[in-house]
């Protein structure tokens, strides 16, 4: 292992990129056996969903590849599935798996999501749809949301601004783009930016969460005196610490430093259950299996708004990551309109009676 | 001349003094009072039919009420039109992703794994990992080594403008070989 990361480091170093060596780096720290997942929603007028699925893997194991366990969104025998592979110039193989199912409502959608054995089966997750007759037109929206992983986390739009929300929301692909594009060194500058607030908000929500999980397992502890309140008054302090010793916060943790200098000599002693059991709960929370895919939808008639990215087939794009749902619902969602002919013929209709009632009562009058 | 022209006034006398006999003046009479009546009743159905559509032109709560709806719809018409021409717009406006998202190798996921790896007492879920809690470690230290390094190289070239020009060319020619092939 050390000798494949200094042949990853000298590389690296030879090329001055660091961005290199944690391409490299991924391929050791990921598991490969979920597929790269892109779930397309068709949404229909009467509110029913064809919703197809399109995983890519390069497991070669018949019996790993496209497990259910290991796969993002749910599937079952119910669904139209069909199996191909391609071989690329390079004689490397890719598995593919189409998988299509047409929902009559987003209420069977939630039931799917509700018996989801799948690799993300603990993560909340839900479809909805709406549509409003507005006369001129019918408005519909669908949206699939994911449930926020933190209690006590703090919104990412707190700590960037709306350029940097903008590219933290943004594909990969996107930001690649744009690094490598001709601004590409306003957009190194942003995503440094981006990645350095990231940081901070990370830091910041590991703190809050442990203080939150901690006031509320020390709620029941006789002569109590560490309340919610008493620490959050001290939050900043305790990120600050968790800043400076960010490369040994481990060992210091282990050895009750940590615990000492944030609740002092005696009182790290007698909550050391406590504060070992909240940062359990934490670093489960914050550590949450979840396996990023991207979703897609199709809207009928016309789009007029979403909060989602174009791609390439100008049908609109969300990925889905851990990140966007840590401290805040992720909704993906799109609003669509079509033209209801009928009440523009009718509407037509009511006009020119109406004005030429009132041309006939000038010209009698006149 | 003479009497050729005699002949044709005789001619003439008898013709006048024979009319023809109408055996049925009654009918034709009647036919005739038919067919004005007729032209007179069209009219009227005419008249009839447009004072029942029009007719709420003379009563002034009803004019004022079916005007007030004509104003309201158009109002209504151009308010929605405009609302969504303005998203329409602003959709136009967004970016647009060329390629389809993948999922595999992004380097800032890895930086915040290893981030809140290191944060949350080195602790990562079981399912991810593939090589042991020792060589993580070794990885973990490597890679701030290696982010030290990489700072150190930032600072150098930023406080050399020649080299950083030179770096920033290099990337700028680079950048167009791929995006070339």
């Amino acid at each position: 292992m050390k000798i494949i990361v200094l042949i990853i480091i000298s590389e690296a170093m030879k090329r001055r990129s660091i961005k290199l060596i944690i391409s490299f780096l991924l391929m050791f720290i990921v598991s490969c056996n979920d597929p790269e997942t892109v779930v397309t929603n068709y949404v229909h007028p009467d509110g029913s969903v064809t919703r197809k699925i399109e995983m890519k893997s390069i497991e070669g194991d018949i019996k790993k590849r496209f497990k259910i366990s290991e796969i993002q969104v749910p599937i079952d025998r119910s669904w139209t599935i069909k199996d191909s592979c391609e071989v690329d110039k390079k004689g490397d193989t890719t598995w593919i798996r189409k998988a299509e199912k047409l929902f009559k409502s987003v209420d069977e959608i939630n039931l799917t999501y509700k018996s989801d054995s799948g690799y993300n089966k603990d993560f909340s997750r839900n479809a909805g749809f709406k549509k409003r007759f507005k006369w001129f037109n019918t408005e519909f929206r669908f949206f699939e949301k994911v449930d926020k992983l933190l209690s006590f986390g703090y919104p990412v739009k707190d700590f960037l601004n709306n350029e940097e929300l903008r590219y933290f929301y943004s594909p990969e692909k996107l930001k690649e783009e744009k690094e490598n594009g001709p601004d590409s060194l306003k957009f190194k500058a942003l995503s440094d930016s981006v990645k350095h607030k990231t940081d901070e908000w990370t830091e910041k929500n590991l703190v809050s969460e442990w203080i939150g999980e901690f006031s509320k397992l020390a709620d029941g502890k006789a002569d109590n005196n560490m309340t919610m309140q008493s620490l959050k008054a001290r939050e900043n302090e305790f990120v600050k610490i968790i800043e400076k010793n960010d490369k040994q916060l481990d060992s210091l943790w282990k050895n009750g430093i940590l615990l000492r200098e944030f609740l002092g000599e005696e009182n790290a002693l007698k909550y050391k259950t406590e504060a070992d059991s909240a940062l359990s709960i934490v670093t489960k929370n914050m550590f949450a299996n979840f396996s990023d895919y991207s979703e897609r939808i199709v809207m009928p008639g016309k789009l007029i708004g979403t909060n989602g990215f174009i791609d390439r087939s100008n049908i609109l794009l969300w990925p889905v990551k851990s990140d966007y749902f840590m401290t805040e619902p992720y909704e993906m969602w799109a609003d669509s309109k079509t033209p209801n002919t009928w009440a523009w013929i009718v509407s037509g209709l009511f006009l020119s009676f109406v004005l030429t009632g009132v041309i006939v009562r000038i010209i009698k009058k006149g | 001349m003479e009497p050729e022209n005699e002949k044709y006034n005789k001619v003439l006398d008898l013709l006048r003094k024979s009319k023809p006999g109408l055996d049925s003046t009654d009918d034709i009479e009647r036919e005739v009072i038919k067919r004005i009546e007729r032209v007179n009743h069209a009219g009227l159905f005419l008249s009839d039919a447009f004072d029942f559509l029009f007719g709420w032109v003379y009563i002034q709560w009803i004019r004022r009420s079916l005007i007030a709806a004509s104003v309201a719809l158009v109002l209504v018409f151009v308010y929605q039109q405009s609302v969504i021409l303005k998203r329409i717009d602003y959709l136009s406006r967004q970016t647009i992703v060329t390629e389809r998202e993948s999922r595999f190798a992004h380097a800032e996921e890895v930086e915040k794994m290893l981030m809140v790896y290191r944060n949350s007492g080195m602790r990562f879920p079981s399912k991810n990992i593939t090589i042991s809690e020792r060589q993580m470690k070794e990885l973990i230290e490597s890679v701030n080594e290696l982010q030290l390094k990489y700072k150190d190289l930032e600072n150098l070239i930023e406080e050399d403008p020649e080299l950083k020009k030179m770096i920033e060319k290099k990337l700028i020619e680079n950048n167009r070989t791929n995006n070339n092939l």
